[in-house]
């Protein structure tokens, strides 16, 4: 690794100054990408009767609507069936689909480009016109408000595989060669040589899976009843009423759901940036 | 943010009565007793709220408590959130709709259509259903048969701020009466950089809604029996109003806040004036109660008669759920009931949970003697804006589209509201020559 | 480098060798194939594949969303054609999409190869630009609305104080739905930034290193390096942005523009889903979801031929 460490490059003032460049832009995006999101901020922070009020800042910033949203709300219960859901479905698709766009990557069977053109095109319906007969499947199961009837659809979507099998195709053959001439099966060319090689897809994908998965709310609505089963988003939408809504508590309740998402985003994201590859193996 | 009025449910009662369920409720209760769902956007409340989302939530619990008290089938009630229109759907679509639940008038034709409303009259007194003031009543029934049980009455008037008004140095007596009263009152607003009259300008049902009283003041109609009246000079008038606020200026294209949320618009100084509806009072009462504001009819045309549109949800009971005849029953027995409890109930609902006109004159007359509608503005409501109040249409969605366009294309597109009108009326008429269903109002 | 062929043989004969009871290599590939993808296969079958069967079957149908289903051929595709509101739908959603991905694009992978490396707080710089990403599409909608309201709007008074003059921004036929692009382009760059950061891991370092020390600059680096390396991600990401801002996105339409004004925000999207849920047309709403998937099915497959499969196997080492 010597050889490619970032921190041996000759260091020269064009280096530096490019660096300070990139920074200063960095900083300007930054900024303006975050700024929106102020407001939502800041609306966490207010007295209901002035979440709509023009200035940026609040007159009266108050503690209350956190404290209200996490002690008289079951919003607690709403991050735990969130957290269950989401990790379970990413851990289990991670799983599935890097088997999945393995074989379709690395091994030779027949059908295996019609196979994956079929996978592919589940990706090109739109969700609103098969809740219906989705909906009627996992009755059928019966799975209706539970966990399982969550968790069990939403493992299944193409896209983990589509990148997946990307990023399989142009993984240099020869690990797995090497692997194979020692006498390997699929399986273990598979666990000790491919999942260990696919640590920044896996770390892009769980924050994306779990972040799709923890802020769903059009299927886990649809498919339960009871309250205790909500995630942080129906949860959400409980303060919304007739003709009036709860802004502030919404808000504040909003700020707390996008927190997990965002951390595991800053600690997962070095390792997706991590560079495991690097051209030419001994 | 225009929460569609329609969203949240439609049809019956969710029998999710699905055998192996992991977790979650239980659907057949343990002691064996049969048991119905209601569902509704009120209760049980996960949110604890403020006080009127609790009196909310209270007083279908203690409903569903006296009749569980008294009756061998036990009612379940399941909370679906306001924006649940696709569970609703859903659950209907695969024929799982919930036992009983609340209808907006503006769905009533479909689901009457699709068969799956329950029909009340055979368990009500007649004198119960003299009882329903008609203008309301009616785009709940069919061939003089009841099918839904309104809750509640909510009519539409402007709601105008007094520190405003003040401060641009405008009076009561300058409340405008008249449509070019109203523009006028618009424009001096404007000039003395007041804050502006607010129309609902989101694209949906409710701004429809809003419109509707409009379109009736000048004498027209939507639809008259098999034929469209929208390619009238009334409703090219009333296009034209709405066109002519955005267009010079005096109602703003955008709102910072919800279409229907006055407190918000005129507490926050957004508007001097909005158009809203009487949810407004209690609105008020719990988020801004020292907020000093007003409400004035409608303005009408020259040569109009004062209308105003009346809104506000129904109990049906699903033709086919488990049990059709005992959700009808509970129905009646909850609000269409000539017993004292039934008549309480409705008061209870209207004036103390909700501000709200009772649907029943036996339950107006009550609440006005327990002091339900001494607030002015609620006695203005109850003595002089209901009275001019037409039930909101049960339109199907065709004809609530075409009329939703003209209204959008004369406001944001500047389009001729005469070519708009005709436009709509020929695609209503289209749609009507081949419509088979519940008569249209 | 290894012969694959020799390897095989060589894996292939000793078993062979030994004899009887073992299977083939090709045999066992199979095999393994069928194994590794039994999970996921059995998954979509059940839980997409049928639905969209079922889908594209109502399609053919009138559906009144109680259970009554009646035969009509192709009647919902004629209609499809002749409704105004549909073509408009479909004309708004071509309009969207020709802006939005490239900008999408364009965007994400700028600012991927702006924080590809490590400087200081660059992990935060990442989670700022992935944060819209995480709120709900709800909020963002109910946000945007509120800074752009005219005259009242934090933005349309920010730009004023630059004494740039705003027009209606969403209550203007004309612009409302570039006001939407520009929001999902917002919502959506860290989402695809984070695939672009994943993919900009298959080019090593040294290549970088090499073209430094041989006097390139950044933009040939970019040209000839980073570009041609960046094909295969490239090629995801315009194939699956297209699909999924095609077919998703439907809260942010509903919170900020219901679709209006004028119906100048009305994606195909927004009027399945209106059609299946708020007009109860099932069969209608199944027939624009069967077509769509028709469209973007020719869109993929002229994507992946032109691309030959999404294969890049050239210039590796």
């Amino acid at each position: 690794m010597p050889a490619t460490d970032p921190a041996v490059r000759p260091r020269n003032r064009t280096v530096h100054k490019r660096l300070w460049v990139r920074f200063a832009a960095a900083l300007v995006l930054a900024v303006a990408a975050i700024f929106p999101l102020l407001w939502m901020l800041s609306g966490s922070f207010r007295k209901p009767d002035e979440v709509f009020d023009p200035s940026l800042v609040p007159a009266h910033p108050t503690l209350h609507n956190f404290s209200y949203v996490l002690t008289q709300v079951a919003f607690p219960r709403y991050l735990l069936n969130s957290l269950i859901v989401a990790v379970v479905v990413t851990v289990v698709a991670l799983f599935f689909h890097s088997m999945a766009a393995y074989a379709l990557a690395r091994l030779r069977f027949p059908g295996r480009d019609t196979l994956f053109v079929m996978i592919f095109s589940t990706l090109l319906i739109t969700f609103p016109v098969i809740l219906v007969p989705l909906f009627l499947i996992v009755h059928t199961l019966g799975i209706l408000d539970s966990y399982a009837g969550i968790i069990i659809p939403s493992i299944f979507n193409a896209f983990g595989i589509f990148l997946l099998r990307q990023f399989y195709l142009s993984l240099p053959k020869e690990l797995e060669e090497a692997a194979i001439v020692d006498g390997c099966g699929y399986w273990r060319v598979y666990w000790r040589v491919v999942v260990p090689l696919s640590r920044p897809v896996f770390a892009a994908l769980a924050v994306l899976f779990f972040l799709a998965n923890w802020n769903a709310f059009l299927w886990p609505m649809v498919v339960t009843t009871n309250t205790d089963l909500s995630l942080v988003q129906v949860g959400i939408a409980a303060f919304q009423q007739q003709h009036a809504a709860d802004w502030n508590y919404s808000l504040a309740a909003s700020t707390i759901s996008a927190l997990p998402t965002l951390a595991l985003f800053v600690i997962f994201q070095r390792r997706i940036v991590e560079s495991i590859k690097t051209s030419g193996f001994k | 943010m225009g929460i569609s009025r329609r969203s949240l449910f439609g049809a019956g009662a969710g029998a999710l009565a699905a055998p192996a369920l992991l977790s979650g409720c239980g659907s057949a209760s343990a002691s064996g007793r049969k048991e119905l769902v209601f569902w509704q956007f009120y209760a049980p409340t996960p949110v604890g709220g403020s006080p009127d989302v609790v009196k909310q939530s209270q007083w279908f619990t203690k409903m569903v408590d006296d009749w569980n008290a008294t009756h061998e089938t036990r009612i379940r009630l399941e909370y679906v959130t306001v924006l649940g229109n696709p569970k609703l759907a859903t659950a209907f679509a695969a024929g799982e709709g919930p036992d009983i639940f609340l209808l907006s008038p503006g769905d009533f034709a479909r689901y009457y259509n699709g068969g799956v409303l329950a029909e009340l009259t055979p368990y009500m007194e007649p004198e119960a259903v003299k009882d329903f003031f008609a203008p309301n009543m009616a785009t709940r029934t069919a061939d003089g048969k009841v099918y839904g049980l309104p809750m509640e009455i909510e009519p539409l008037a402007m709601f105008y701020s007094e520190p405003a008004l003040t401060k641009a140095h405008l009076a009561e007596s300058d409340l405008p009466r008249t449509w070019d009263e109203f523009l006028d009152f618009g424009d001096k607003l404007k000039s003395r950089k007041a804050p502006p009259i607010m129309l609902p300008s989101q694209q949906g049902y409710y701004q429809n809604f809003t419109w509707y009283p409009f379109l009736w003041q000048t004498g027209a109609d939507a639809v008259r029996g098999n034929t469209s009246g929208f390619d009238s000079a009334g409703a090219k008038a009333a296009l034209k109003l709405w066109q002519d606020c955005i267009q010079s200026g005096i109602t703003p294209r955008t709102s910072p806040v919800p279409d229907n949320d006055a407190v918000a618009a005129l507490g926050n100084g957004y508007g001097s004036v909005s158009l809203n509806g009487i949810w407004t009072v209690s609105a008020f009462k719990y988020r801004k109660p020292k907020f000093r504001y007003g409400v004035f009819p409608l303005p009408i045309p020259a040569g109009g008669t004062p209308k105003t549109a009346l809104g506000g949800w129904a109990f049906v009971a699903n033709a086919r759920g488990r049990d059709p005849e005992t959700a009808a029953k509970f129905c009646v027995w909850a609000l269409g009931s000539m017993a004292k409890d039934s008549i309480q109930r409705v008061v209870d609902w209207c004036t103390v949970a909700k501000s709200d006109i009772a649907p029943r004159a036996s339950a107006l007359a009550a609440g006005r003697r327990a002091g339900g509608y001494d607030h002015p503005v609620m006695k203005q409501f109850a003595d002089d804006i209901f009275p001019t109040g037409r039930g909101e249409p049960r339109y199907p969605p065709v004809v609530y589209k075409a009329i939703s366009d003209a209204i959008q294309q004369c406001e944001f597109s500047g389009a001729d509201p005469a070519a708009q009108a005709k436009l709509a009326g020929d695609t209503i008429d289209a749609y009507l020559t081949s419509y088979r269903g519940v008569k249209i109002l | 480098m290894t012969d694959l062929a020799v390897s095989e043989r060589a894996a292939s004969e000793p078993r062979a060798a030994r004899g009887g009871r073992r299977l083939s290599r090709r045999s066992r590939e199979r095999i393994a194939a069928g194994l590794f993808l039994a999970p996921d296969v059995l998954g979509l079958a059940l839980f997409v594949g049928l639905p969209m069967v079922v889908c594209i079957v109502l399609g053919f149908f009138q559906v009144d969303g109680f259970g009554g289903y009646t035969f009509i051929g192709l009647d919902n595709y004629r209609r499809m054609f002749a409704d105004p509101l549909f073509l408009g739908s479909l004309k708004t959603t071509l309009l969207y999409l020709v802006v939005l991905i490239p900008g999408l694009f364009v965007v994400s992978l700028a600012l991927a190869l702006l924080i590809r490396q490590r400087f200081p707080l660059v992990g935060l710089f990442r989670g700022a630009f992935f944060a819209p990403n995480v709120i709900s599409l709800v909020v963002i909608g109910l946000i945007w609305k509120f800074m752009l309201t005219d005259q009242t709007g934090f933005m349309v008074r920010l730009l004023g104080f630059f004494h740039i003059p705003s027009p209606s921004w969403l209550g203007s036929p004309h612009i409302a739905l570039w006001v939407v692009v520009a929001v999902t382009i917002w919502f959506a760059m860290g989402y695809y930034m984070l695939i672009f950061l994943a993919g900009l891991q298959d080019i090593p370092r040294e290549y970088y290193e090499v073209a430094t020390i041989d006097g390139a600059g950044v933009w040939q680096q970019f040209r000839h390096i980073t570009w041609p390396l960046l094909k295969p991600t490239s090629f995801f990401i315009l194939l699956t942005s297209t699909v999924s801002m095609f077919t998703g996105g439907i809260d942010l339409l509903y919170v900020m523009t219901s679709g209006g004004p004028a119906n100048s925000t009305s994606l195909i999207i927004y009027y399945i889903y209106e059609q299946a849920f708020v007009y109860g047309e099932y069969g209608y709403a199944s027939a624009i979801g069967a077509f769509v998937v028709a469209i973007l099915l020719v869109w993929s497959i002229g994507l992946f031929t032109l691309t030959r499969g999404g294969r890049f196997n050239d210039a590796r080492d």
